[in-house]
């Protein structure tokens, strides 16, 4: 299994620790992680070797909404990025998506199944990322019909 | 339209109050598994030995405060069923996590308060860890006090209303 480098986006330790445990309990993929403390420290931390980004809403210096924005703006159009946040209007939700081009939204606090949820059509059976916005549908497809049986 | 009206208030309207105490609920039973149990405050403010969570929900004309006084004993449980371990009270670890819950918290209310119509959004969360604690505001502001008993122990939580600045 090869390893997919994750960055963790997070002024909260603890939470950057809750993200990366939920991800290794998956048992999905092998994961190596960077952590960053807020968007303006991930902006510094992000090189082309990240391949997925959890990220947080509410930080200091510069939101996950505005990073998110920042990598897409960058060119950065198929790297999956995963808010996980407190932040639950839908507005919020709706903003962090169109806006700041999220692929994915997890509110706090959160539970495997959700983060299964999230992430699950973006990793291939062999634990690398699925790069293909095809292959992550069948893949999101696949999964919904095992989550509802 | 709400705005207008809190501005106004001398008390914080029930409608808001209510919905916060669901936030709390909400909250910690999504943390525990378990719906900690509203009752009504009545003592007046004893001195807490333990941790304090500050956060607040605003807009341009209105913010609300949440204070969340949680004592010591109900702090390192709620580590517990939240990291599924025991964080030293003293621990940078422990002011991280209370700051957490109420991120937590803040984020139910603003998504909560803004099915009434009002549209604000959430501070950054700070945590304060002592003994003896007492929460003083001096402006005397709308203040709303109330008081949780959970699985993993009680904990207060304090809503203050006030004009943006």
């Amino acid at each position: 299994m090869s390893t997919i480098k994750a960055l963790v986006v997070d002024d909260s330790k603890i939470m950057r620790s809750q993200v990366k445990r939920a991800l290794d309990q998956l048992m999905i993929a092998e994961f190596e992680y960077e952590d960053a403390m807020d968007g303006q420290d991930a902006l510094e931390k992000f090189n082309d070797d990240i391949e997925i980004l959890f990220v947080d809403w509410n930080m200091p210096k510069m939101t996950g909404v505005e990073f998110a924005r920042a990598i897409r703006d960058k060119g950065y159009d198929k790297i999956p990025i995963i808010m996980v946040t407190a932040e639950k209007s839908m507005g919020k939700v709706d903003k962090a998506l169109t806006e700041g081009g999220a692929n994915e939204y997890i509110t706090k606090p959160f539970t495997a199944d959700k983060m299964l949820k999230a992430v699950s059509r973006y990793i291939d059976d062999k634990g690398q990322i699925i790069k293909e916005e095809e292959e992550q549908e069948e893949k999101k497809s696949f999964f919904s019909s095992i989550l509802k049986s | 339209m709400i705005t207008e009206e809190l501005k106004k208030a001398v008390h914080i309207p029930e409608q808001i109050v209510e919905i916060v105490k669901e936030s709390v609920i909400n909250t910690f039973e999504s943390i525990s598994g378990e719906a900690p149990v509203y009752s009504d405050y009545a003592e007046p403010d004893g001195p807490l030995n333990g941790m304090i969570g500050n956060i607040a929900v605003f807009n341009p004309d209105i913010t609300f405060s949440l204070m969340l006084a949680i004592p010591k004993e109900t702090a390192v449980s709620l580590s517990e069923v939240f990291i599924g371990m025991e964080l030293p009270f003293e621990s940078d670890d422990m002011g991280d996590l209370i700051g957490e819950i109420a991120n937590i918290l803040a984020g139910d209310v603003a998504a909560n308060i803004e099915q009434v119509g009002f549209r604000g959004q959430s501070s950054l969360p700070t945590a304060t860890r002592g003994s003896d604690l007492t929460l003083f505001m001096p402006n005397k502001p709308p203040t709303v006090k109330m008081k949780f008993d959970s699985a993993n122990g009680e904990f207060l939580l304090t809503m203050a209303m006030s004009e943006s600045r």
